[in-house]
Formats: C-alpha cells, structure tokens, sequence
C-alpha cells in the first residue's frame, strides 16, 4: 500500500475551526473526539475554534491512540453549518462523516442526523 | 476443483490461531498499531475509510457452492450483507469489525479459503483465465500450474519479505484473458516446435504510479523446470529489487533499470547456480495437482441444442443474453456463461448475500458445483448444459443477475474509490454508475460493441484504467475531483498503454466526455471494427481531437451560463 495521505492536512489557508477525528480500534469505524470522550455521531464532534484547543485535542487524540482506543487521530478542518455543525472541508474527510456516497442506508449517514 | 490436503489444511488454521493471538495482542495493548498493521496485512485486512476491509483469496478465481454459501452466511453475521469481488479475482467485506476477524478466517478455513497472500509484500494470489479448462484456445488448462505457484509460494520462507508486493498470473489460451502482461510475472502455456509443453515467461509487467508492459525473458521454459526458474527471477529481485523507495521497489523498475537482456542475463546466472531438480516439482506431485482439475463427467451431447436454439427464438431477452454472455465450449452441447455484475446503477462487482445463495444454487445444479470470478468483476458458470440455459437464464433473472451487457460500454471495471478505500483521491465507483445510465439502452450498447472502461479512484490504478479501452483515472486538484481520460488500452494479448486524451475533467462531465469519445469511434470505425480495433488503426489523434472540441464547447457553455 502506498502511503495513506490524510485530508485534513492538505486543505489550503485556515485550519480552523476544526475538528479531531480517527478510527476506532476495535470496531474500525470512524469516530470523532467529543466534549467527553469519544463519539460516533459526526453532530457530536467537539469543534475547536483556536489554537490552543485544537493543540490540545490533538494531544488527546495522540493519548488515545497510546491507550488503543483509537488508530491515526488527525485534525479535520471544517466550515460550520447555519446550526453551528462542524463539516468537513475537504471531500474525503465529508466523505467520512457522511459513510459511502453509494450507500446512503449505510455508515453515519444511516444512524444519524445530516449535517447539512 | 483442488481440495485441502492435510498440510494445507493444517497450515491454514495454524495461520487462523496466529493471527486469533496476534488481535487478542492488539486489543490487550501488547501490540501498537505500527506493530499490528504489517500482520493484519499479511492476513488480508485493512483499515478503510468507515471501517476495516477483509479480502478473501480465491486462488485464481474458483470457487464452489459451499464456498459461496459460507460467503453469505459471513456476510450476513459479520457484515452489512453483501461482498465485493475485486480485479484481483478475490472477494472484499467492507464493514468487519476487528474482533470478528479470527472467528471469519475460522469459518473460511472450513471451506477451504483464507486471507493469505491478499496483501503485503509477498508473492500474491495467483490470478488465471476465468475460462481456464473451458476455452477451445487453450493449450492445457492453466490452473494446475497457478495452484502449483500458490503452494510454492505460500510456504516459501526466501520470499516473505519482498521489496514489493508481487502479482503472477497464468494463461493458458491464444487469446490472453488474465493481463498477463501486466503481471509481476506473466506465464503463458504454449508448445514449442517438437509438440512439448512449456511457458513463455514476461517479467515486469505492472500497472499503478508506473505502468509498464511484461518483457519476455524466456520464450520456452520445460514445463517440469518452472518452479526453479521462477526461483531464479524471485531471487534475482529479492537481492536487486530497491528497498529504499517504495515507488521503485516493484520488479517492473528493476527490468527497466537493468535492461532487459542485463536482467535476463542475471536470471540465467542465477538459474544455473540452482540445483534445478531440488527445487522443481516432483511429476508425481504435478500429476496430483492436475488430477483435481480433470474435466467434470461431460455427457456426450451434440454440438448445438435445439431446446436453446428454440427457446432462443421465443425469447429475444434469453437470446441477447446468449449472444452477449455466452462463451463457446470445448465440450459439444455445452456453454460458458458470464454473470455481469453490472446491473445498469449498480456497484460493479457487489455481490448481496440472498444473490450469493442463488447464484450457489444454480452453480450447483447446473455447472458441476463451479464457478468462476474475473478480473473484469464478474462470474462465469464455466459448464452449463446448452439445454439448461433457459432454466439457468431464468433462476439468474429471478436473482437480478441476468445483465446481458458482458464486455459492453456498460460492463465497466471499477475500483472501490474515495467510497471506501483510504488511499483514494477521487470517487470511482459512481462514475461507473453515471456512465452505464448515459448508455443504458440496449440498442445503443449493442452498436457500440466491446468498449472495456477501467476506472481507478488513484494512481495505484486497482481498477486497471492504463489497460482500459477507455481509462479512467480520478485525481485530488485544488481540493477537487478530477478526471483523465485515456484511450487505447489493453490488457489482452495485444497488451499496450492508453494515452491520455488531454487535460482532466470534472465528475460532472465524464459521461458527456465519453459521449464524444464514442462518437469518435463511430465515426472513424471502418466494418465491423470494434473499438480496440479503430484506436489501434487510428491511433489516439482524432480521440484527442473530438476530446478537445468536446472540452471547448463545455468551456463555451459553462462561459454562457456564467
Ligand atoms: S486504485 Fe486507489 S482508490 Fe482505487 S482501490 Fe486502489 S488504492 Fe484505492
């Protein structure tokens, strides 16, 4: 396999807001840092709006790959919807929050509220 | 069809306990991801998008009823219900989660299948003809040399840890429906002038970031030297082969680094160091090997039915289906037959557990217990009674497998893409979708005749679209999906590279792009010219010249609107 390239990280200007998101060891499904913990709900996502929080959720996500709750965290650079949730900017990270775009009765956007 | 032997058997389910230890590891914190990752690989699993991937080996593409039942049953328990057969000939789960593993790998041990050698940098599964056996152009049926390879190179402990990952396909027919030429090793079953058997063997063939065409570096091995041989070429690539930049690492490069006559050179070297015999199968055990893959109990039929020929004459549905899908016999009263997986809006190669049950059902009762998997996507029922095609068309009908578009415009390859797969940089998969819509119709699709489209979501190209007729490759630009078309590949006998038709597209304009394409072709095509055969007449001017009139006359519409 070549090397898995992360879209967070290549949206051009402003990283911010963000979000933390990441694979979920045991299930491997995706899964987004909340307010406490980890969820599955891409609504729940806790959104960073400055430096410093993203910083710091970025160090939880880096923790909770060492405890094996979670496989490669990264920081999800989002625009936010007139109700204030957090989507993804680039197509592959939306394409995470949303599931497979071929199966709209599979993934998030089978079990949970839209984002948009 | 080859059956377990008792090392097999044991070899496989020790494979299951290793891999049950290594995940308990894992999940009790022994074991870190980075530790983990190359293991999981090596037993075919993946970490995807939404969720982790499971790819099933299915040694050149056979399988049975049973086989195809415990699929579904697997599919059904641990999964969202349906499998994806991939161009690799294997099949992919794509939702199983990582505690459920060792259990599946158990249930497919007790069908004779597993995960081994679907990933990693080993030698991989070995792919064949989906008519090996079958085809009236075959030399000698291909599958007891891919299942000889298989057990040499599963248990071969000099090639575990490759520069790269390894592909080896085998033909066995004329007419070359493995892409051997764009395997790592491509085997080719001929005879030389005095009648004996033997191979032609390519080596560095490949598609991805590099695509490249197979060179011949044997024209005439003896059968009975195979195994040393290709011992010779792994080790002339384990030793040379680059392992400091993955992009390079695949035997392709070597050849093309070294030189064909230098590598060739190296081989022989090497070959001549080997104790030959040692290494090469014993007759006896070939003739084991052969023997699972003996013909089934054929009746002795005439050529034609006239049950078919009748029923044919009733049923235009039932017709078009045999003129498409059908594939001539060597057996008089017999037909091969290809299910399309490729229902117009369908996933290319996605299988539903209630269509996997079906298809174990007809394969069993009308196709002694077999079938088949290609590397277009598809199925064949590799025996079918002439006489029993209606009832087998109608029981495929009734699963909502009965597309007659094999080899058509809509029969189109497709990669997983950015709906599943990590590595994507574009979508795939509804491209295909968009496109078998625009060509829908039956007359249309029957006047274009044969037009393999390949569609890969990145440059590693799993959907194959450097050997597509039209290729099509989607790309990330300025945080946008992108498509390049080319023409004028081929994956045949006749191997070669598309050529790029000009800049990328948007997704939005891929099926009016392949409009102007075919309108091309039509134009230009002179008889009964398929496709293929304008292009390679042609060659790719007047595509890239409708391409660009095409891409103008978007501009200028876009302009008008904006
Ligand atoms: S070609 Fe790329 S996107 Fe498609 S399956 Fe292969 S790695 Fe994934």
């Amino acid at each position: 396999m070549a090397k898995d390239h992360r879209a967070g990280s290549k949206v051009r200007g402003d990283k911010l807001p963000a979000i933390l998101m990441a694979s979920h060891l045991l299930e491997g499904d995706t899964v987004f840092l909340s307010e406490s913990g980890w969820t599955l709900d891409p609504s729940a996502a806790r959104i960073a709006h400055d430096a410093e929080t993203s910083a710091a959720m970025e160090a939880e996500g880096k923790a909770a790959a060492s405890a094996n709750i979670v496989i490669d965290p990264y920081l999800v650079p989002v625009d936010l919807t007139e109700s204030g949730l957090p989507l993804a900017r680039h197509f592959r990270d939306a394409m995470r929050q949303r599931g497979p775009s071929i199966h709209p009765d599979m993934g998030k956007q089978a079990e949970f509220a839209p984002l948009d | 069809m080859y059956r377990y032997d008792e090392f097999d058997e044991r070899f496989v389910r020790e494979r299951v306990a290793q891999f049950r230890g290594q995940v308990e590891r894992r999940l009790d914190g022994s074991l870190s991801e980075d530790e983990f990752k190359p293991l999981r690989l090596k037993n075919g699993l993946y970490l995807q998008l939404h969720a982790y991937m499971l790819r099933i080996a299915v040694p050149y593409g056979t399988m049975n009823s049973r086989q195809l039942r415990q699929l579904a049953h697997i599919a059904e328990t641990y999964d969202k219900g349906y499998g994806h057969f991939t161009t690799r000939q294997n099949l992919q789960f794509n939702w199983p989660k990582l505690k459920d593993v060792p259990e599946i790998l158990d249930l497919l041990a007790d069908v004779e299948m597993h995960c081994i050698q679907t990933s990693g940098n080993c030698i991989r599964n070995v792919t064949s003809d989906q008519f090996a056996g079958v085809a009236k152009d075959e030399v000698e049926d291909p599958r007891p040399t891919a299942e000889l390879l298989r057990q040499w190179s599963s248990l071969h402990p000099e090639f575990v840890w490759l520069p790269r990952k390894f592909k080896i396909a085998v033909t066995g027919a004329e007419h070359d429906r493995a892409a051997i030429k764009v395997h790592d090793i491509g085997l080719k079953l001929k005879r030389d002038d005095a009648g004996e058997i033997g191979y032609e063997v390519s080596v560095g063939g490949g598609l991805g970031r590099t695509p490249m065409i197979g060179k011949i570096i044997k024209d005439f091995l003896p059968k009975s030297e195979l195994l040393a041989y290709l011992e010779a070429v792994m080790r002339v690539y384990n030793s040379e082969g680059r392992r400091d930049n993955k992009y390079k690492a695949r035997v392709k490069i070597l050849v093309h680094e070294t030189g064909e006559d230098e590598f060739r050179a190296m081989v022989e070297e090497e070959y001549a160091k080997l104790d030959g015999p040692t290494i090469n199968a014993p007759q006896e055990e070939v003739e084991r090997i052969a023997a699972y893959f003996a013909s089934p109990a054929y009746e002795t039929l005439p050529e034609t039915s006239a049950t078919l020929a009748k029923a044919q004459a009733n049923d235009p549905a039932l017709a078009r289906f045999v003129e498409q899908n059908g594939f001539a016999h060597k057996q008089p009263g017999y037909i091969a037959l290809t299910i399309a997986l490729k229902e117009i809006g369908a996933v290319p190669g996605d299988m539903s557990a209630a269509q996997m049950r079906a298809f174990a059902d007809i394969a069993e009762r009308y196709s002694f217990d077999e079938f088949r998997v290609t590397h277009s996507q598809n199925l064949v029922l590799p025996h079918v009674k002439q006489d029993d095609v209606p009832a087998v068309f109608a029981a495929l009908k009734e699963a909502g497998l009965a597309s007659a578009n094999a080899g058509l415009i809509t029969d189109i390859i497709a990669c997983p893409g950015l709906d599943y797969c990590a590595l994507a940089t574009a979508k795939s998969i509804p491209i295909a979708q968009a496109i078998a819509k625009t060509f829908a119709d039956e007359e249309r699709q029957k006047k274009i005749g044969l037009l393999p489209i390949k569609i890969s979501g990145c440059i590693n190209a799993c959907g194959h679209h450097h050997v597509g007729a039209i290729g099509i490759l989607g790309l990330e630009k300025g945080g946008r999906e992108n498509y390049q078309i080319t023409v004028g590949g081929d994956a045949s006998e006749h191997a070669a590279l598309g050529e790029r038709l000009g800049p990328g597209i948007d997704a939005a304009d891929v099926p009016a792009a392949i409009e102007a394409i075919v309108e091309t072709y039509l134009g230009e095509k002179q008889g009964g010219e398929s496709f293929m055969e304008t292009v390679r007449r042609t060659g790719p001017e007047p595509f890239k010249a409708g391409f660009t009139a095409f891409i103008e006359s978007r501009t200028l519409e876009t302009e008008a609107v904006g």
